[in-house]
């Protein structure tokens, strides 16, 4: 019993969060948009502050059900942005009447994501990833008033239910020639016959598609576009960390047998995913667009390391990952706090903005240049770990054009950065009030950066976790 | 009744699950998109309780997938549904082409 | 002289695969919820006819009897009753025929030509063994997956309510 309370201490403990919050709904009286907020986001805190007490190993339910300290650190990591992002969200939700439903639908999401990572057997993986999705479209319409934001929703979830149908057609086969759903039997059964590479490669379009890994990543931009800021970031970084990591362990430990197959298909998409995300990021004028285009080339960044497929990879890549979380959230952030107050999207709009908000411009340039892997941010060491553990390889030509794209990627990020501190404007944005949670939310992104760049040790436990596991 | 060969349920669900990958693609009102996505899920269902039924008997995972596919894929249609009609309230249609106020 | 579970097999296919078809090419869109609706019963038939009566009616009451009337309804909450839509684009209708077909004949080959061992004794789907199987703690319960199905459930209920539902202050 108490082992069962150790393994399932994050989910139990996020359940428990969610019903608290519909509790605290129905008992409502008429509270307002930003006491809720608050209210709700100690509830993350709680949350997180919780999830970091226990650890414990272990499987449950005949493995159906895994538990590790890996594990474990990889929720706290989801849970904290969880928390950011429910900080960030503030303002969005100061005047939205249902910003209590807004919380209670993210959090189950969360929680979808956790038993995802911790799935042992097909079934408990595929419930886990509808429940991150299904909701998050519900969030992506949430501007009721604004059909964009119903269109990106619709977009959202009808690609997402195309490409699960592929992911299950694939995971159909795989029961049909390996007779089990286990992962562990899975990976025991495998052997490559045609039917199972088909399998195999069904599985991958899935992915693909929820990763938005370019050719299926059509509907990334105008999700992002539509949904609101707070929604988009959770998008961008929660979900996709979450599903890369279940991607990693699919490929590494379930089908191992079939590196031979998938390193191919890795070092094309992550070619094609890096180029045209950066070809179309510099395209963008909308700073949410852009957004999305430039998290599709980090995606093929994450990629390249995912190819390695060496000791340190997965090490490597969770450690991206964090610092990604960081980097976009805060830049998502910044983007948020503008759009909420003046409605301003557009990176034209963004001229002069130092003059007017320091603060939030020196936030936002740190958030890019580390984005962008500008020495001596943490972005920088993030990806050349990445390229380093693709180079494993041996393909030096695929890890230059990489290496390339990086310096290209630059370009377009200072771009902006070059917006708020050289140019100006006839309408500048104003002062604009940040609100004392977005501030704390965007200190710890910006402290998050900088920590995880400046102090090795970070690094260090990320790679003693994944070692052991 | 295991005169029906397995291979022949097999090509039936693949027909099925293209047949809707077609609906999906070229369909350009959202709820015929449903509709192309409602056979897809049903082709794969077929396709476990197949499998069960032929090759696996002495477990019964197959149908227990296949009814967690069938909640799902209502939960899914019905979060769908919710959004066409929002989606229609605010702009009077619910085709996937005039959604043109998002562009590449 | 063929087996007579093996007529009624190819009669069901054909039924489902021609259903089917029709739904994704009727450019009504209140005729094609008609036919997916027969191409679901059709598919509940093929599950009585593998006596998997379980999932048959699971078919009926869910698909049938759930999901169709939710598409009928969103049909008309849309205006599109007797609307008519337009054929597709030549181009885009080539090419999803195209990719479809290239599809099927990839996918449909190697399932073919796999060699299936068929493990011949009774498929036991009795409503108890179903229930040990959702709700038990045995050894290959679904438990776990199964409560959070409802938590699924749960957070698509709400998202359905507030996506949907009008509020009293945006009548007024």
């Amino acid at each position: 019993m108490t082992d069962f309370l150790h393994l399932l201490h994050h989910e139990l403990l996020l359940s428990l969060v969610i019903v608290c919050m519909l509790i605290l709904k129905l008992a409502d009286r008429g509270r307002s948009g930003s006491s809720w907020s608050n209210l709700l986001n100690v509830l993350l805190l709680i949350n997180f502050a919780g999830g970091l007490l226990i650890e414990a190993e272990g499987s449950l339910f005949d493995g159906m059900f895994r538990s590790n300290a890996l594990l474990h650190f990889e929720k706290n990591v989801l849970s904290l942005g969880l928390l950011l992002v429910g900080l960030l969200a503030t303002p969005y939700l100061r005047n939205h009447k249902h910003s209590a439903e807004f919380h209670i639908l993210i959090a189950s999401t969360l929680l979808g994501m956790f038993f995802m990572l911790s799935a042992g057997h097909m079934l408990l993986f595929y419930v886990g990833l509808e429940l991150a999705t299904i909701p998050l479209a519900a969030l992506a319409a949430f501007n009721l008033n604004r059909g964009e934001s119903s269109e990106a929703g619709a977009k959202l979830i009808l690609s997402s239910a195309f490409s699960s149908a592929f992911l299950l057609l694939g995971i159909s086969f795989v029961y049909g020639t390996c007779g089990s759903l286990q992962f562990e039997q899975i990976a025991l059964t495998v052997s490559g016959n045609p039917l199972q590479l088909l399998a195999f490669t069904l599985v991958f379009t899935g992915f693909a598609f929820k990763l938005s890994i370019v050719p299926f990543h059509f509907w990334t931009a105008d999700v992002y576009q539509g949904a609101p800021i707070p929604v988009a970031a959770y998008l961008s970084v929660i979900s996709k960390a979450a599903v890369t990591l279940v991607f990693i362990s699919v490929l590494y430990s379930v089908f191992g047998a079939l590196q031979a197959t998938w390193t191919p298909y890795l070092l094309i998409t992550a070619l094609l995913t890096i180029i045209t995300g950066n070809l179309f990021a510099m395209r963008q004028d909308n700073i949410k667009r852009f957004l999305a285009f430039s998290s599709i080339a980090q995606v093929g960044f994450i990629l390249t390391g995912i190819l390695g497929a060496n000791v340190d990879s997965e090490g490597i890549v969770l450690y991206f990952l964090l610092i990604y979380l960081f980097s976009n959230l805060a830049a998502f952030g910044v983007a948020g706090l503008i759009s909420a107050a003046t409605g301003k999207e557009s990176i034209l709009d963004y001229r002069g903005l130092h003059a007017s908000n320091p603060r939030l411009a020196w936030t936002l340039t740190i958030a890019l240049f580390s984005l962008a892997g500008v020495p001596p941010t943490a972005g920088f060491f993030g990806k050349l770990f990445l390229l380093t553990s693709g180079a494993s390889l041996g393909n030096y030509l695929f890890i230059g054009i990489a290496a390339l794209n990086m310096v290209v990627s630059m370009y377009y990020y200072l771009r902006i950065v070059k917006a708020m501190f050289m140019e100006t404007t006839a309408q500048p944005i104003g002062k604009i009030p940040t609100g004392v949670a977005p501030a704390i939310a965007l200190a710890l992104c910006i402290a998050g950066i900088l920590v995880s760049g400046l102090s090795g040790s970070f690094y260090e436990h990320i790679h003693l976790l994944t070692l052991s596991y | 009744m295991t005169a029906i060969p397995l291979t022949h349920i097999l090509v039936l669900s693949t027909l099925l699950f293209f047949i809707g990958v077609f609906g999906f693609l070229t369909r350009r009102n959202l709820i015929a998109m449903l509709m192309g996505l409602e056979l897809m899920l049903n082709s794969v269902n077929i396709n476990f309780i197949a499998f069960n039924k032929y090759l696996y008997p002495e477990q019964i995972e197959g149908l227990g997938f296949t009814i967690f596919i069938v909640a799902i894929a209502a939960a899914e249609a019905a979060v769908a549904i919710a959004i066409i009609i929002n989606l229609f309230r605010t702009t009077h249609h619910i085709d996937a082409e005039q959604a043109d106020s998002l562009k590449y | 002289m063929m087996d007579p579970s093996l007529i009624a097999f190819y009669a069901i296919s054909a039924f489902i695969l021609v259903t089917g078809f029709m739904t994704v090419i009727s450019t009504r869109l209140f005729r094609s919820a008609i036919y997916l609706l027969f191409s679901l019963i059709g598919i509940a038939g093929l599950y009585f006819l593998l006596e998997v009566e379980f999932a048959a009616a699971v078919q009926i009451i869910v698909y049938v009897g759930g999901i169709v009337v939710l598409i009928i309804f969103s049909i008309f909450l849309t205006n599109q009753g007797g609307a008519s839509m337009p054929f597709p684009h030549l181009i885009r209708r080539n090419v999803g025929a195209a990719a479809a077909m290239a599809g099927a004949a990839v996918v449909g080959t190697l399932a073919a030509a796999y060699e299936w061992h068929p493990f011949p004794i009774t498929f036991d789907t009795s409503m108890s063994r179903i229930g040990h199987m959702l709700v038990g703690t045995g050894e290959g319960s679904l438990v776990l997956p199964f409560e959070l199905v409802s938590v699924l459930l749960l957070a698509a209920m709400i998202g359905c309510i507030v996506i949907a539902m009008k509020s009293r202050h945006e009548e007024k």
